[in-house]
């Protein structure tokens, strides 16, 4: 176990150790048994039990389908749970899915997507959440309305302008005021905070803001349930957690007592290394197969490198260093608002500047699956052949048939889990659905493959399937560039690194330089060189 | 310690997967996949897919039923398609820029400069094909501007297109006076293109038809319709991925000024003048019709055939209403009535199937989940 012992931790662990030796010491703040919930015919949950202490911070982990989001909704009374679940709040009990839509007052839930107007400022972020302050008209008193913002924005040492809109805050803002926002009218005391997934979109440095909320709310006296699959994360924050598998409660630990190997084969269900290496070998002397000179966009100052037959090549840094910039300017996604010169040695070799040309054929997969990369209202065969349209013609028609048989190739290839290939791709788990936007450019049979987070909101197993995956195209010559801001998929895959710092290369690891310490440093820019 | 505190975990842990983890996913993909052939088999004929015609049989019988001598009979029938065959095209007019989500509100407005101009040659005595040519010339630069407006000054098409609608308006009337062009020249050749039969049906129909079928092939057969159909679901992936959006909606405005022009000249050519108004009451029949016709065939998209389904169902009780001779306000009401139960009925449908499928995604270890 290494160096996540707290003083919190350990108090907590005492507790633990006379509790399951037979002795209740205090008793569970939440405890639920015997939930299970049913659609059609699929079980969801199969008699779940949980049990939250006073002033806990308890994980719930599992890989995506293992009924964790099911969990939370029946909590927060969205679903109804089928008959026999029962629960208590502080020894009283309560119903699960009564109430029109509202849980136990006392559990406050963050869901995932936030739920903000971010044409909206955080005042009234609040006050639709909670209630406006009104005056006898039912005009609302703004001066008083602004007051209580500020002291409840207050209370839990939250600075932030009231007035901007929410679409101009940072993301670590945006989960900030939706936690204050859900924290609204509780006057302190026991209570849960359900944290769905709050650091899915936050990069590395804002993590550690949203940590110290938590402790925040902790020291304010509540408990907070923690939904995650970062397990680096749970081993940071969690002093219990509850993993979920298939609809089963597989285990609940003290995080103390488990490495996080053991909590990633408790999540998968066999044995999983959460530092999974793929093994790249590094292209040492391989021929290159794009050379940049001089990027220039908005957050990058003038980058130049080469990239390597075989290599997969990192990008890191922090939010606004420029690391996520790079590879759209390189896709020439950017247009006239990038500017630099690539050259692919490989293909004729001349100099061709980017910006003014438009995409440069490089295939790209995006960072927002979502908004950049899926179309919500395509199946899964409409999404896979997107860019490739022009090789399925025959004649002036699109023929269905060659469509049908290379999905089912790429299906195939990258165990694309689906009911069909005619199904909407939003009835695909995220993991799945990134492997459709992947599977969209290798069929583009590029020569650079560029990946912006790649395994955002993806499962552990999946990640490490794509980690291989890429590892493979790799050892077939492809050269990809990696952004992203999970330091694991750097680690996983990437021979060369280069952390950028205020739009250029600060440093590049390489060798054994590519270690999670030195990367850490190099990125937040407390390393010595 | 460690003993006590996680031996029964651990025996779950191990000994769950093999029987807990694997069976749900077999229980969970057999019901699954029965519910989807009990889906499929029929759904091309399901009240989801083609409710409109559904609810257009019912008109039909119920005509029927009232006027028996004279609704179901080849003249009405006859009449019905000749009559909405200019609706039809203006419907169909705007089909291709909704599909990349771009409102083109000045077709009504191209129809009648169209209109105007070719009655406004031919009277003074220009050739016909060089009377319709320019009239096409007239609305393929009004669909330039459209184009030049929104795609390259990025302004909302809704708002833009309703501007220079408003500016087409304004032309017509300087050079109109808002007076219809009539003369003895329009019932002449001219009058063919719009009043010319085949077998009792005008040639219209056969327009709507065949650029309906081009339509359809199009979106349906097609990369280009693929194409129009991702730039208007998701225009940043669509770029993302390769797609020329820009140039797909600069195109999809041309198409539609070009459409609504051909309806403009058909217009004039039926009515043997040139209605400086000619084309504005199309307009909302025009989008009422794709709109509803997106909710059919393949709902969530425009399309074609639904599109004229749409149409006829419209056109259908209009001329029906006619002929049991119902006050002046009904077609409009019933126009109102339709449109609002058939989009409630068909969103209503697909709302339940949305819900059904939410909940069997948030299931565990059910075939689409990783």
């Amino acid at each position: 176990m290494t160096g996540s012992g707290t003083v919190g931790r350990a108090a907590l662990e005492l507790d633990s150790v006379s509790r399951d030796g037979g002795v209740e010491v205090s008793p569970a703040l939440l405890k639920i048994e015997g939930l299970s919930k049913t659609f059609g015919g699929t079980r969801a949950l199969i008699d779940v039990g949980l049990d939250m202490r006073e002033h806990e911070i308890h994980a719930l982990v599992g890989q995506n389908g293992s009924g964790k989001s099911t969990l939370i909704k029946a909590l927060a009374g969205y679903h109804h749970p089928d008959p026999g679940a029962r629960a208590w709040f502080a020894g009283e009990p309560f119903e699960l899915g009564s109430g029109l839509q509202h849980g136990h007052d006392r559990l406050r839930f963050v869901h995932q997507d936030l739920g903000h107007v971010l044409e909206l400022g955080v005042m009234d972020n609040l006050a639709l959440r909670h209630a406006y302050v009104r005056g006898r008209f039912g005009n609302i008193r703004w001066a008083e309305q602004e007051r209580t913002a500020r002291e409840l924005l207050g209370r839990f040492g939250v600075d932030i302008d009231l007035h901007r809109p929410l679409a101009e805050a940072t993301p670590v803002e945006r989960v900030v005021v939706a936690i204050v926002a859900a924290l609204q009218g509780w006057d302190g005391g026991g209570g849960v905070l359900v944290l769905d997934e709050p650091t899915a979109v936050l990069p590395p440095h804002e993590v550690a803001q949203l940590f110290e909320l938590i402790g925040e709310v902790r020291r304010a006296g509540a408990s907070v349930l923690y939904v995650s699959h970062r397990i680096d994360e749970i081993f940071q924050l969690a002093d219990r957690v509850t993993v979920l598998r298939g609809g089963h409660v597989v285990a609940t630990r003290a995080v103390a007592d488990l490495t996080p190997r053991e909590l990633a084969s408790l999540m998968v269900g066999e044995e999983v290394d959460p530092d999974f290496r793929a093994e790249v070998p590094a292209a040492v002397g391989a021929p290159a197969l794009l050379e940049a000179r001089d990027l220039r966009a908005r957050y990058l100052n003038g980058v130049s490198f080469t990239l390597h037959q075989g290599e997969v090549l990192g990008v890191a840094g922090l939010a606004g260093s420029g690391s996520e910039q790079l590879p759209y300017v390189i896709a020439g996604a950017l247009g006239r608002e990038a500017s630099g010169r690539l050259r692919l040695p490989g293909r004729g070799g001349q100099w061709t500047d980017i910006g003014p040309n438009g995409l440069t054929g490089l295939a790209l997969v995006p960072a927002d699956r979502s908004r950049e990369g899926v179309v919500a209202e395509f199946s899964v065969a409409e999404n896979l052949t997107l860019p490739i349209l022009d090789r399925l013609r025959r004649g002036v028609a699109h023929s269905k048939s060659r469509e049908t048989a290379l999905v089912r190739d790429w299906v195939q290839r990258l165990q694309i889990r689906t009911a069909s290939q005619d199904a909407p791709i939003s009835t695909l788990s995220g993991g799945s659905q990134q492997k459709v936007v992947m599977a969209r450019c290798l069929a583009l049979e590029p020569s650079v493959l560029l990946l912006c987070e790649p395994t955002a909101g993806v499962d552990i197993a999946t990640r490490i399937a794509l980690y291989e995956l890429i590892a493979r195209q790799a050892e077939r010559g492809l050269g990809v560039i990696v952004s992203s801001t999970d330091i694991g998929d750097l680690l996983a895959m990437c021979t060369r690194i280069l952390v950028l710092r205020d739009g250029v290369v600060a440093r590049e690891l390489d060798g054994n330089q590519v270690t999670q310490a030195i990367l850490h440093h190099a990125i937040e820019g407390t390393d010595d060189e | 310690m460690n003993h006590t505190l996680s031996s029964p975990e651990n025996a779950s842990a191990v000994g769950a997967p093999a029987v807990g983890a694997a069976r749900p996913d077999v229980a969970a993909s057999e019901p699954r996949r029965r519910a989807a052939a009990r889906v499929r088999l029929p759904s091309a004929l399901s009240f989801r897919n083609i409710g409109a015609v559904y609810v257009w049989l019912a008109i039909a019988v119920i005509f029927a039923v009232w006027a028996p001598a004279t609704f179901p009979t080849w003249t009405t029938a006859r009449q019905i398609m000749n009559e909405n065959a200019a609706t039809g095209l203006m419907a169909l007019s705007v089909v291709i820029p909704l599909c990349t989500r771009t409102f083109d509100l000045s077709v009504g407005f191209v129809a009648s400069l169209s209109a105007v101009t070719a009655s406004y040659l031919i009277a003074h005595g220009v050739p016909v094909a060089a009377a319709v040519a320019i009239a096409m010339g007239g609305a393929l630069l009004v669909g330039l501007i459209n184009a030049g407006v929104v795609v390259v000054m990025g302004v909302d098409s809704f708002i833009a297109t309703l501007a220079t609608g408003s500016l087409i308006q304004a032309f017509i009337t300087m050079m109109t006076n808002d007076i219809a062009i009539t003369s003895p020249a329009l019932n002449g050749p001219f009058a063919k293109i719009g009043q010319a039969r085949i077998g009792g049906i005008t040639l219209p129909v056969i327009y709507t038809l065949v650029v309906g079928l081009v339509i359809w092939f199009v979106l349906e057969h097609t990369a280009t319709g693929r194409r129009l159909y991702a730039t208007g679901f998701n225009p940043e992936s669509a770029r993302l991925a390769g797609v020329k959006t820009a140039r797909l909606r600069f195109a999809s405005l041309i198409v539609s000024a070009l459409l609504a022009g051909a309806a403009g000249v058909v217009l004039a050519s039926t009515l043997g003048s040139g209605d400086p108004q000619a084309g504005v009451p199309y307009l909302l029949l025009a989008y009422a019709a794709a709109f509803l016709g997106a909710s059919q065939l393949r709902p969530g998209r425009f399309n074609a055939w639904g599109t004229l389904i749409a149409v006829l169902l419209l056109g259908t009780g209009v001329v029906g209403l006619g002929l049991v001779s119902a006050p002046n306000w009904a077609p409009s009401m019933f126009t109102g009535v339709v449109l609002i139960a058939a989009l409630g009925i068909t969103g209503a449908k697909r709302r339940a199937l949305r819900r059904g499928r939410r909940a069997r995604r948030e299931a565990p270890a059910s075939p689409p989940q990783t």
